[in-house]
């Protein structure tokens, strides 16, 4: 039988399912929290620090990744403060500087309030969120790529760098990557690239916090939470 | 040696052991710690036993091989007793006489003796020293009294008495308030109280549970927990054992670093002999108390350090820390309730234990109690390890204990904490150790590192050299501090070569704030400090790089220039013949000229130049 907890996300007294996550129980209430390296079924490891929340317990409020938090009784949540939203903002901006050439995360920044990216462009291929590295080892148990280095040499790699034959060829990999849709202008070139997030910023305009994102239409690539979460309401 | 199977075995032991010692009343103890065993005391060690067997004192002294004295920089340390003749800087040549004046006539060697650098005196023994006098050594001084290979030495200088004492007298919640009520905080950094952290893990439902000692100690420039580990393992086991009592564990790990031999070395000793002797696995001392422990070493991740990397990679995984919205004590290593701790914070439960909170909780101030092993180096006099009572300001370590600044340059900062820590300047030297005050501060306790600093360093520098480290050390998980740290260093990289521009100083304050509040494990929460506290401290200096593109302490090769001063160059060609890129010209008795354009600054025309003609702007 599954146990029910009240949590209170946003002012919101939300009726929770005991063991699921802040950043669950809010996508499928319809608070949208950007978040990158979550993806629903796999397990959560708190990467990309984009889903922060302000956890208030005994009057102090604690800054956590809402993925990574499981509902209690009483809980207070608050997902879109200002200083919530300062940090995200700092932080999508970190994330667009380093790959601009991903739609995904070109909107992550726009939605999060990036205007102008303060620092120097630089293109990566990967910004590390690990989704595929979870889902082959938490879907496949193929462990056919894991991370490899630390710090600033950190990269996703095959097992030793040549073991191939792990990889079971299911693509999921692919599917889960937010690099893979380029911006609607096409790739940048290196040296050239600039904040896009068309899509995004139009839904700005016109609402504060939007009903669906550019996500949301994205989200089946990629599988976005609040698109699992809407699917399954619809 | 006998099996210690009951409290009795350990009481006729430790009486028989007094009783065998008082035979022999000359003991000549040579410090084998890492930093003496990197001066070559090993080689004094074999020459003096040679010299011992020779002139036939062999069975009338005994020699004690003994862990750190703390005074590292003075190594290879010999302390003679009775009369604790302190001789310091021992070579291989000196054992002759030392074993024929000193041992067998009682005569001392001035030569050998220390001479204080700041009244030039000789001085003779170890308690006249000022650099040990304004310390309050209850745990260091503890190091020179055993071999930290053997556990009759520690047994006979009241060793186990303590576990004794727990395991007969006292329930788990006794012991747990009498650490509450000492006051003891985590010794490795945060400073978290113990006695809560004890009841959190005592309280978590489960019947299988952990206690670690984490001696991964990776700060640059501290060695506290190395220097206990390897100089008194078996009252870090002991203290560890009597947590394990306490909270209810029957299995604890030492996680010690493998860049530490030694430590590694005598920590695994001490487990085997402990083992050996009953003191460690089923019904020890007679109780129905059963623990065991083993060492694990580390890969060399700075990162492990930190709680759950440190379980993540004891459990055999990579070494990268999760979240901890569930703590340790609950959720720990194989997700079973753990206790964590310090090498120190362990090696202080026993005397707490035996003394009483009382005891401890005299020393200190109102927040922090108890003393504090610190790592005391840089530009200073006397380097080293030092204890101190909590509540001790740093004006009395930095000039007291370490002497003041060397070749007379003045102190500019000290730097505590480690790459957690922060820097403080001199008008802030008034404040005393304290987990509290240090962190309003915007620095911290740490481990205990402490670095002082003169004006010859460059404070972006040195926010520049933590970040290059850090940078290195992230394990790259999480966005704030893989990216925000390599951010940070491109800015500060930035203004250090001179294209930094006062806006970025703004987004450098803001970014470190982001990289504080919202990274996910320890490294990243603390790794904008050294950036945060120089540049609430020394921001002049930051804008010094980027107004007036200069260095002001003349460290940052962009924005320096040598040159070489015409009225003062008396043409000796010392640093023409220096030169490694041919940058100097001149003719003899002339002054001479640097060539801008081939000069690499590298300083060695400066260092060798007697007549202080080579000059830096």
């Amino acid at each position: 039988m599954l146990h029910y907890v009240t949590v209170n996300i946003d002012g919101a007294d939300i009726h929770a399912p005991k063991g699921s996550s802040v950043l669950d129980v809010a996508l499928e209430y319809g608070i949208c929290i950007p978040h990158l390296c979550h993806v629903p079924g796999l397990s959560d490891i708190g990467a990309c620090r984009l889903c922060i929340v302000e956890h208030i317990t005994n009057g102090r409020s604690v800054v956590t990744t809402s993925c990574t938090l499981k509902v209690q009784e009483g809980m207070v949540i608050r997902t879109n403060t200002d200083r919530i939203k300062r940090l995200r903002h700092n932080i999508a901006e970190l994330l667009v500087a380093e790959a601009p050439n991903s739609r995904a995360i070109q909107d992550i920044a726009v939605r999060c309030g990036v205007k102008k990216v303060r620092y120097p462009f630089r293109n990566s291929n990967c910004v590390l969120c690990g989704r595929c590295v979870r889902a082959c080892a938490e879907i496949w148990h193929a462990n056919a790529i894991g991370f490899v280095g630390r710090g600033k040499n950190r990269h996703v790699e095959r097992p030793l760098n040549m073991r191939e034959e792990f990889c079971k060829g299911c693509d999921y990999c692919i599917q889960l990557c937010p690099m893979t849709i380029p911006p609607c202008d096409g790739p940048m070139k290196p040296g050239e690239e600039y904040l896009c997030g068309k899509c995004e910023s139009q839904l700005m305009i016109t609402e504060d916090i939007p009903d669906s994102c550019a996500w949301c239409r994205l989200g089946e690539g990629f599988n976005c939470g609040r698109y699992a979460g809407l699917k399954a309401v619809r | 040696m006998q099996q210690l199977a009951t409290r009795r075995d350990l009481e006729t032991t430790r009486k028989q052991l007094l009783l065998d010692r008082k035979k022999i009343d000359k003991t000549l103890i040579i410090c084998g710690g890492t930093g003496c065993t990197a001066s070559r005391s090993q080689d004094v060690i074999d020459t003096i036993n040679q010299e011992l067997l020779m002139q036939d004192l062999d069975f009338s002294v005994r020699l004690r091989i003994t862990g750190c004295h703390g005074f590292c920089e003075q190594g290879p340390i010999m302390v003679i007793e009775p009369g604790n003749i302190f001789y310091c800087h021992v070579t291989p040549n000196d054992a002759h006489e030392i074993v024929t004046k000193t041992l067998r006539d009682g005569e001392i060697i001035e030569r050998l003796l220390y001479t204080d650098p700041v009244s030039g005196r000789k001085i003779q023994t170890e308690a006249e020293i000022p650099f040990y006098q304004a310390q309050d050594r209850q745990l260091l001084s503890k190091n020179r009294e055993i071999n930290p290979c053997s556990l009759e030495d520690y047994i006979a200088i009241g060793g186990y008495m303590a576990l004794d004492k727990v395991i007969n007298s006292l329930s788990p919640e006794e012991i747990i308030h009498e650490i509450k009520v000492s006051g003891l905080r985590g010794r490795g950094g945060g400073g978290f109280p113990t006695g809560r952290k004890w009841t959190e893990c005592y309280e978590a439902p489960g019947d299988e549970k952990y206690v670690i000692c984490n001696a991964d100690e990776g700060d640059p420039g501290a060695y506290m927990d190395r220097c206990v580990l390897e100089g008194n393992p078996y009252l870090v086991l002991e203290g560890m054992m009597i947590g394990a009592y306490a909270v209810g564990a029957t299995k604890g790990y030492i996680y010690v670093r493998n860049e530490y031999p030694l430590a590694v070395k005598h920590a695994r000793l001490a487990v085997q002999e402990a083992r050996k002797y009953g003191l460690l696995g089923e019904d020890i001392l007679g109780s129905s108390f059963s623990f065991d422990v083993d060492v694990a070493r580390g890969g060399g991740a700075f990162v492990c350090g930190e709680s759950t990397a440190l379980m993540a990679s004891l459990e055999g995984k990579v070494g990268e820390p999760r979240p901890k919205d569930v703590h340790t004590v609950v959720d720990g290593l194989w997700h079973k309730p753990t206790t964590l701790n310090n090498v120190e914070t362990w090696a202080n439960v026993p005397s707490i234990i035996l003394n009483g909170a009382g005891w401890f909780a005299s020393k200190g101030t109102k927040g922090s109690k108890g003393t504090k092993i610190l790592a005391l180096t840089g530009r200073i006099k006397n380097t080293g390890l030092v204890e101190i009572a909590m509540g001790t300001t740093i004006r009395d370590v930095v000039f007291g204990i370490g002497g003041g600044a060397t070749n007379g340059k003045a102190i500019k900062a000290v730097q505590t904490g480690g790459p957690s820590g922060g820097c403080l300047p001199v008008d802030k030297f008034d404040l005393p150790v304290d987990f509290d005050v240090l962190y309003e501060a915007g620095s911290m306790v740490g481990s205990g590192g402490m670095v002082v600093m003169d004006e010859s360093s460059c404070m972006v520098d040195v926010a520049k050299y933590f970040l290059t480290f850090l940078q290195d050390e992230s394990c790259g998980m999480c966005v704030p501090c893989r990216l925000g740290i390599d951010r940070m260093l491109e800015i500060i990289t930035d203004i250090t070569e001179g294209r930094g521009t006062l806006e970025q100083l703004d987004l450098l304050e803001e970014l470190a704030d982001t990289v504080t509040q919202t990274s996910l494990c320890g490294l990243g929460k603390t790794a904008a400090n050294p950036v945060l506290s120089t540049l609430r401290y020394f921001r002049e200096e930051y804008e010094a790089h980027i107004t007036n593109k200069k260095c002001p302490a003349g460290v940052c090769k962009a924005l320096i220039e040598y040159f070489i001063d015409p009225e003062k160059c008396t043409g000796c060609g010392k640093c023409k013949r220096s030169c490694i890129h041919s940058a100097i010209s001149g003719e003899k008795k002339e002054p001479h000229v640097i060539n801008a354009e081939l000069c690499q600054k590298c300083g060695i025309c400066l260092s060798e130049c007697k007549f202080e003609a080579i000059q830096v702007k």
